[in-house]
């Protein structure tokens, strides 16, 4: 069974947020929810200082927090190392989003339900479509699941995720400096294991010890 | 700037902070919104009625006070259960979060509160109810039921203004020290003088254990590391300054700290307890509001 993993060369983001913006297309995310985000900060100081760019989404830890703090099992990481959550499970507690030291959880309600893109003038076709396409449950918690649906769909079609666009996440997909590199992290000879090794790969926030899947090259 | 324009603004920039700012999100210290903003309020209140119901059944317990039993008892199910269960997204599937007592902290707290609930209920209609074997476990569980509250915000690592060493020390002590000042209010009403005068040299040790501990949490989260100290800040001299200063130094430390001075040695009386504890009670609210809105997050990105 493979373990899915990401790797984010940062050094080669340009921040367009196109895998912002495809992650939203991809699940119809309503206003204000973000299953990948772009952060933009400085380091150092005037003249030495640099601009940091990282794309952040779910890190799909294998020793979760979110996993740990959920009372009900809602929350849990699959034997291909995607942290999923079984909406019909969860209770709404929020303990899953108060964990994750990454703060990728959205919490659903109606008021996020509600929201629209042109306020006042009602919800578009697309939005209403989306809605039936990819509902998500009121009172749930939602997040990032690597495109699961896309991956399961190509696995059964003989494609492989990472490689072929129909098998791989979305945000991988659009991103057109090719930043972003999707794999199996339990084959050794993948190409995201050869960039972490070759480049160092460092996982966000290590010191929490959840054990990220998803990697950092800078 | 027309209504619409506005009204999408608001839309996509929530002026609490909760929208989308995507390349600021976690940038900075971020602080926790959803267990004390909005509807988050009902856990503050879920927590604090659990802590002080089973404070004020632990201490009937050493008195074998049955009318405190049943307060304390239905004070942590009705308001603590009930408002916590209103919090959930899905009240109705409540049941299930019995389910992962091995891992989450807050699926043992029910499952304590559930046996809290079964036994509490046989002590209290049996007559032979305070017997030493239920009394230790009785008390046990009192003691797990006030801490759940900040264990299960204690285990929360990303948190450290939570993850503080002296958070659960504080939980039990404040559990006590209230449910303390609820059974001797009820002496004091209820029973002979003597009753609540005698009471009055534990009151003296819970008030300054309770305050020792407040202040070694403050001092203790402020050195722990920057983050910790930004939500100190936050609480002493930042936005949360003012339920700081008049709900935790003064109804929580001054005001009982008077009282207490006044009815030093037993010399109480029904209204002074009274005053006391309606103080005490707020500003143990407060502590807890300033500890639950203070939590903020290390950011991913350090910017210097």
């Amino acid at each position: 069974m493979p373990r899915w993993g990401m790797v984010i060369d940062v050094k080669r983001c340009i921040a367009c947020w196109g895998c912002t913006i495809a992650c939203k297309e991809e699940h119809f995310l309503p206003p204000g929810v973000f299953f990948n985000r772009v952060l933009i900060g400085e380091t150092g100081k005037f003249p030495s200082s640099s601009k940091l760019i990282y794309p952040i989404l779910c890190n799909h830890c294998s020793d979760a927090a979110c996993v740990e703090a959920c009372p009900t099992g809602a929350t849990y990481v699959r034997e291909d190392g995607i942290v999923a959550i079984d909406d019909k499970k969860c209770v709404g507690c929020r303990a899953c989003l108060v964990a994750c030291p990454y703060q990728q959880r959205t919490y659903y309600d109606q008021k996020v339900k509600s929201k629209e893109y042109f306020p006042g003038q009602g919800k578009t076709e697309m939005e209403l479509i989306g809605e039936k396409l990819y509902p998500f449950k009121l009172g749930t918690v939602i997040k990032c699941n690597f495109c699961s649906e896309r991956i399961e769909a190509g696995l059964k079609k003989g494609l492989t995720p990472g490689k072929d666009e129909d098998a791989s996440p979305a945000c991988v997909n659009i991103c057109p400096v090719n930043a972003r590199v999707f794999g199996d992290l339990d084959d050794p000879n993948s190409e995201i294991n050869r960039m972490i090794m070759e480049n160092k790969g460092k996982q966000l926030r290590k010191e929490f010890g959840t054990e990220p899947a998803v990697y950092y090259i800078d | 700037m027309s209504n619409k324009d506005h009204e999408l603004i608001q839309t996509m920039f929530p002026p609490d902070g909760s929208g989308l700012k995507p390349y600021e999100w976690m940038v900075n210290p971020t602080r926790q919104q959803q267990w004390i903003d909005n509807q988050g309020v009902f856990l503050w209140l879920a927590f604090f009625f659990s802590e002080i119901g089973a404070g004020l059944y632990f201490v009937s317990l050493f008195y074998e006070f049955k009318a405190g039993l049943v307060l304390g008892w239905l004070i942590t199910l009705v308001l603590g259960g009930v408002i916590h269960i209103l919090y959930l997204g899905n009240p109705l599937r409540a049941w299930r979060m019995l389910m992962k007592p091995n891992t989450s902290e807050l699926s043992r707290g029910i499952w304590i509160i559930g046996v809290f609930a079964a036994l509490g209920f046989v002590q209290i209609i049996t007559s032979g109810g305070f017997n030493i074997v239920l009394n230790i476990i009785m008390g046990i569980l009192c003691l797990l039921i006030i801490t759940h509250g900040f264990a299960t915000m204690n285990v929360i690592r990303a948190l450290p203004a939570w993850s503080s060493t002296m958070v659960l020390p504080l939980s039990v002590i404040s559990g006590v020290w209230v449910g303390h000042q609820l059974l001797q209010f009820m002496f004091a009403a209820s029973k002979p003088a003597e009753m609540a005068a005698g009471m009055e040299v534990w009151a003296e040790v819970f008030f300054f254990a309770y305050v020792l501990c407040i202040v070694l949490y403050v001092w203790g989260t402020y050195h722990s590391n920057e983050i910790g100290k930004a939500s100190i800040l936050m609480q002493v001299t930042g936005e949360l300054k003012r339920i700081s200063l008049i709900g935790v130094a003064g109804l929580g430390v001054g005001l009982p700290l008077i009282l207490t001075l006044i009815m030093w040695g037993g010399d109480t009386n029904a209204f002074w307890i009274f005053l006391r504890l309606a103080s005490v009670i707020a500003g143990d609210l407060a502590v807890r509001y300033v500890i639950m809105k203070s939590a903020v997050y290390k950011p991913l990105l350090t910017r210097q």
